[in-house]
């Protein structure tokens, strides 16, 4: 009698199974590695999500092909050595034509590694550490643009509206600090800018007034500032309090890019202007649409994190409707060649700077003004004017 | 010239107004440590439950967190009595091999609270957000012609003061009343203080409340300058340690100079050497002071006393 329940599920599964692979005829069933346990499960959850709406828009509408697109998720929680065991699950058992996904730059260069190897094309979805795509790869792609040019936005805007001569470098002590800090150092140089100061500090300082007066007597016209969440508004409410009266303050995305900085920082917050690579704000097709769907389902916008992935959705079905066949190799050649529009911009592989299969785009720029982010650069995706140049702090109420 | 002199100014006021409050943490802990002989590890995680304490109290009846100094130390008072009485003193019975187990205990406690503060209050970073949190007095503004501009920002000028005062009152009690002076027999004889008739077990409890409360006053007056998560607590333990090393192990007054001083060493750092260089500073102040200052700021005070 005992060994009832466990026959019955049996039977029951192998139904299932059977009626699972009937189905499979009308299905494009895949498989995305994520970050769903662990440290990087907030960012790993805001993909799934985006993926999630996505999904369901395309399905709705009659899927790829007239089949219905089912994505399933696989936790890698943010671990390389479990996210490359994934990788090899997806090709080899799985037989899957594509792979793409992930999180961090770690875990998407260990799938990059393995999807190379055995031939299957792969897309890395917000890996950011520039050499993902100087590996000389022939089957690894990139929608999110490189590290190298998060901040490309921000010169931009730099040039040819503020016209600075010299820059103040303050970043926090971690790999992100460093290599954004590193990267605007030869920016800066290759702009004319002189590096007037460049200061590191470690994360959860609670006075930064002592390298702040360095700063102010070194008078310079921009100061630049890498850091993760709360530092960001702490540095900007002891910048009012020391009157530094640099003519822009700018952030290297991340805490500069989030709502909590402008609620912390209040209105130190204003007129700072920040790095990034989206907003709900742009006007790209699909872009708002995105942002409020997301909204409405799950309370909040969602970062450019979700964007991304909302994007790599789109690009899914389109190289799927270009290519000759489910074989890798087609679909290697569509994705090639893809020239596509999507809500978190347009998208198209390229071969230059050293790079392969590179998405470049424009980062945006973000200012808050009133107390919230507008997208002031590029000009023509842009919410809200700019607002330069900036008052001293002297003359504001 | 001038200017290096007000970068040279700002720095040490914004050492000393840092130090007053690093003074606040690290008194609460070399009471504990004179008291009880040992190391209290879990000293910040106190001040993070603490900070909790006052961050709910102003989002949910929107009390200020200066005037929640009125609610959360005595609170914390309770909180701390309560882990002497019923997690410290029974392991003080146990014979182990290991000689200072209460230490580990405090080690234990700290993870305990700071896994729960994640479990409750998720890991996100926490600020109240105070209306004068950037309000600033100017030099220029008091003295037209001052040759040089300092500022004073608001809520450090009155948590210092805050801090200064809660100092002071410590003093006070400890200097003046039957119960203070008791924990100082404690402290510098259990022995003999237990045969003049003082109930020592009780005095550990006070203590160990006491301690807590001071951290949780430090907490109160952290909030408005800084932010909160649950991991804060171990860089304050860390702080409150190299303080009471420095200050002269279980010296009230050897604690708030050994404050006063890693502030403003700690800001001269950062101005002169690097803002990085701030932590490993620490550690150099830490331990220099235990190989050419066992005895700390204290043993140098009681040598002159002895001088004269």
């Amino acid at each position: 009698m005992r060994k009832h329940p466990g026959v019955l599920i049996f039977v029951l599964a192998l139904c299932l199974g059977w009626a699972g692979m009937a189905l499979a005829q009308n299905e494009i069933q895949l498989s995305i590695p994520l970050p769903l346990t662990g440290q990087q499960a907030k960012f790993g959850e805001i993909e799934q999500k985006a993926y999630m709406i996505a999904v369901e828009e395309i399905n709705a509408k009659g899927g790829i092909k007239k089949k219905k697109l089912v994505l399933n998720f696989e936790d890698s929680q943010g671990k390389p050595e479990i996210a490359r065991s994934i990788a090899e699950k997806l090709i080899d058992v799985n037989k899957q034509p594509i792979v793409f996904g992930e999180y961090s730059s770690s875990c998407s260069k260990a799938v990059a590694a393995v999807a190379e190897e055995r031939k299957i094309p792969y897309v890395v979805v917000t890996g950011a550490a520039d050499d993902i795509t100087q590996q000389k790869y022939k089957y690894v792609y990139r929608i999110c643009p490189s590290n190298a040019y998060y901040a490309v936005g921000l010169m931009s805007f730099l040039n040819e509206v503020v016209k600075p001569k010299s820059v103040a470098i303050l970043y926090e002590s971690s790999d992100f600090g460093t290599s954004g800090a590193d990267d605007m150092e030869k920016q800066a140089a290759k702009a004319g800018m002189k590096v007037l100061l460049k200061e590191k500090y470690e994360k959860g300082a609670v006075d930064f007034k002592p390298v702040l007066s360095q700063v102010k007597a070194a008078n310079p016209d921009v100061i630049y500032m890498v850091s993760y969440v709360m530092d960001a508004a702490l540095l900007m409410r002891q910048i009012k309090e020391l009157r530094i009266d640099s003519k822009l303050f700018a952030g290297g995305a991340a805490g500069f890019d989030i709502p909590e900085f402008v609620g912390n920082a209040k209105e130190a917050a204003e007129y700072v202007v920040t790095a990034t690579l989206w907003s709900p704000q742009v006007s790209y097709p699909g872009a708002k649409d995105f942002a409020e769907k997301y909204k409405a389902k799950h309370g909040s916008y969602p970062s450019y994190h979700g964007a991304e992935a909302y994007a790599m959705t789109y690009l899914l079905k389109d190289v799927l409707e270009r290519s000759a066949s489910m074989k890798p190799a087609d679909i290697n050649k569509a994705l090639k060649a893809t020239k596509l529009m999507t809500a978190f911009g347009p998208i198209q592989f390229q071969d230059k700077d050293g790079f392969q299969n590179q998405n470049f785009m424009e980062t945006l720029v973000r200012q808050v003004i009133k107390g919230e982010h507008q997208t002031i650069w590029p000009k023509k995706i842009a919410s809200a004017g700019y607002l330069y140049p900036i008052p001293r702090w002297r003359d504001r109420k | 010239m001038w200017v290096q002199a007000e970068v040279f100014l700002q720095t040490l006021v914004s050492g000393l107004l840092l130090g007053g409050l690093y003074a606040l943490i690290g008194i609460g802990m070399t009471l504990i440590l004179g008291v009880m002989k040992i190391i209290n590890l879990t000293h910040g995680q106190l001040m993070m439950v603490a900070m909790y304490l006052a961050f709910w109290l102003f989002t949910l009846f929107g009390i200020d967190p200066y005037l929640s100094l009125l609610i959360v130390p005595p609170l914390m008072f309770a909180f701390g009595m309560g882990i002497q009485k019923f997690l410290v003193n029974p392991v003080l019975r146990v014979e182990s091999i290991l000689p200072h187990n209460q230490v580990i205990l405090t080690v234990g406690i700290g993870m305990v609270l700071q896994n729960l503060a994640t479990l409750f209050f998720t890991s996100d970073y926490r600020s109240i957000p105070v209306g004068y949190a950037s309000t600033v007095w100017y030099l220029t503004d008091l003295w037209r012609d001052s040759p040089v501009e300092l500022s004073f920002s608001l809520p450090w000028v009155v948590s210092f003061m805050l801090a200064v005062v809660i100092t002071l009152m410590l003093w006070f009690f400890l200097a003046k009343t039957d119960t203070g002076k008791s924990i100082r027999a404690t402290a510098q004889d259990r022995d003999a203080a237990m045969l003049m008739g003082v109930h020592v077990g009780w005095m550990r409890v006070i203590t160990f409340g006491l301690g807590s409360a001071l951290v949780a006053a430090a907490g109160c007056l952290f909030i408005p300058i800084y932010y909160l998560f649950p991991a804060l607590g171990s860089q304050f333990t860390l702080i409150a340690f190299v303080i009471t090393i420095l200050g002269g192990l279980g010296s009230t007054i050897g604690a708030i100079l050994g404050g006063l001083l890693l502030g403003v060493f700690e800001s001269m750092t950062a101005t002169y050497v690097g803002m990085g260089w701030a932590p490993a500073g620490r550690f150099v102040v830490f331990v220099a002071a235990l190989v050419f200052l066992p005895g700390g700021v204290a043993s140098l005070l009681k040598r002159r006393k002895l001088g004269k």
